[in-house]
């Protein structure tokens, strides 16, 4: 299906530069210049602006943006310590509270006409998972050390055959099922709105969408971030 | 965040994403099998490969999902013993 309108695409374009039509493009530049990619770059360089323009010069009386900031942060802090300890989480809020706000600007911004999800693409959500996938096992490592096999083979000896097959599937599976679901849910999202729109938005038909689609955003950043502590935190934990 | 909106939150993604992690560790057990019955035995195994990876990655499914109830019981515990 043809996209929409992207206006960096747009832009690209009028620059020379190629524009992949397919999917994903043949050479290096076609892929960097492939839609999913220059709107990662874009989300990337808002959130970084906006933090830039809030956050330039802290105060000890926050203003506007200050407190928005302190109140998002503070939230999402004391979320993951009650579910993942104190301890881990100074070590690790940096990543997953990037990857929560990187992910919630990136659902929204679809909803935006000119703009789309670069997370509706399953590159950005594969990659995305990959990472928290080897992280926590990285964790489970660094905790253990090479008893973290343990996790994988069960109580006792005579069952490993049995188990060890279906731990491995059952772990693998969460890397299909985390990113297929952010994935599913966002592209369901957009292709939906475009239909809408392509049949009867000019009696905005789209608008019902939107409003579910705002939702849809938050709740799926949201998971993915619970879900991320909860990988990190089994990890950590020992085996049963 | 309100307490109400953060248990929905997290029974949101406890249970939300059971489906899909179970129909991926079936995806996977078979798709396991039909790999070694076609790729590294040639066919001369088939299909029970595949029938063994498919009876895998549905205990797997299952086992993903007893793993999240065990896991709301023992917080259900905790949280009854500290009220």
């Amino acid at each position: 299906m043809e996209h929409p309108i992207l206006f960096i695409s747009i832009i690209l374009e009028k620059l020379g530069l190629p524009i992949p039509h397919g999917p994903v493009g043949h050479t290096f530049i076609e892929q960097l210049c492939a839609p999913y990619m220059t709107y990662t770059w874009f989300v990337m360089a808002f959130l970084l602006f906006v933090a830039k323009l809030t956050l330039g010069n802290l105060e000890m009386v926050p203003g506007k943006g200050q407190n928005f900031w302190e109140l998002v942060i503070g939230g999402m802090d004391s979320f993951f310590a009650e579910n993942m300890g104190r301890e881990m989480t100074d070590k690790l809020f940096p990543m997953i509270a990037t990857f929560g706000l990187y992910i919630a600007v990136a659902n929204l911004i679809g909803l935006i006409p000119g703009f789309m999800s670069p997370t509706a693409s399953i590159n950005t959500t594969l990659a995305l998972t990959i990472i928290v996938w080897i992280t926590h096992h990285i964790i489970g490592f660094r905790a253990h050390g090479w008893n973290y096999y343990k996790h994988f083979i069960g109580p006792v000896w005579w069952l490993i055959p049995l188990l060890l097959p279906i731990e491995l599937i059952s772990n693998f599976a969460r890397l299909i099922s985390l990113s297929i679901r952010l994935f599913g849910n966002i592209m369901a999202k957009e292709t939906l709105l475009a239909i809408l729109f392509m049949l009867a938005g000019a009696f905005f038909a789209p608008l019902p969408i939107m409003i579910l689609g705002v939702l849809v955003s938050l709740v799926q950043a949201m998971v993915f971030v619970l879900l991320t502590v909860v990988y990190f935190s089994q990890a950590q934990e020992h085996a049963h | 965040m309100s307490d109400v909106k953060r248990e929905f939150v997290q029974l949101l993604a406890n249970y939300g994403h059971i489906g899909f992690t179970f129909a991926a560790a079936i995806v996977i057990g078979l798709a396991g099998g039909i790999y070694l019955d076609q790729k590294i035995f040639d066919g001369r195994t088939a299909p029970w490969f595949t029938f063994i990876g498919l009876a895998f990655g549905i205990a797997a499914g299952y086992k993903s999902l007893f793993e999240i109830i065990w896991r709301n019981r023992e917080s259900h515990k905790k949280s009854d013993n500290e009220d």
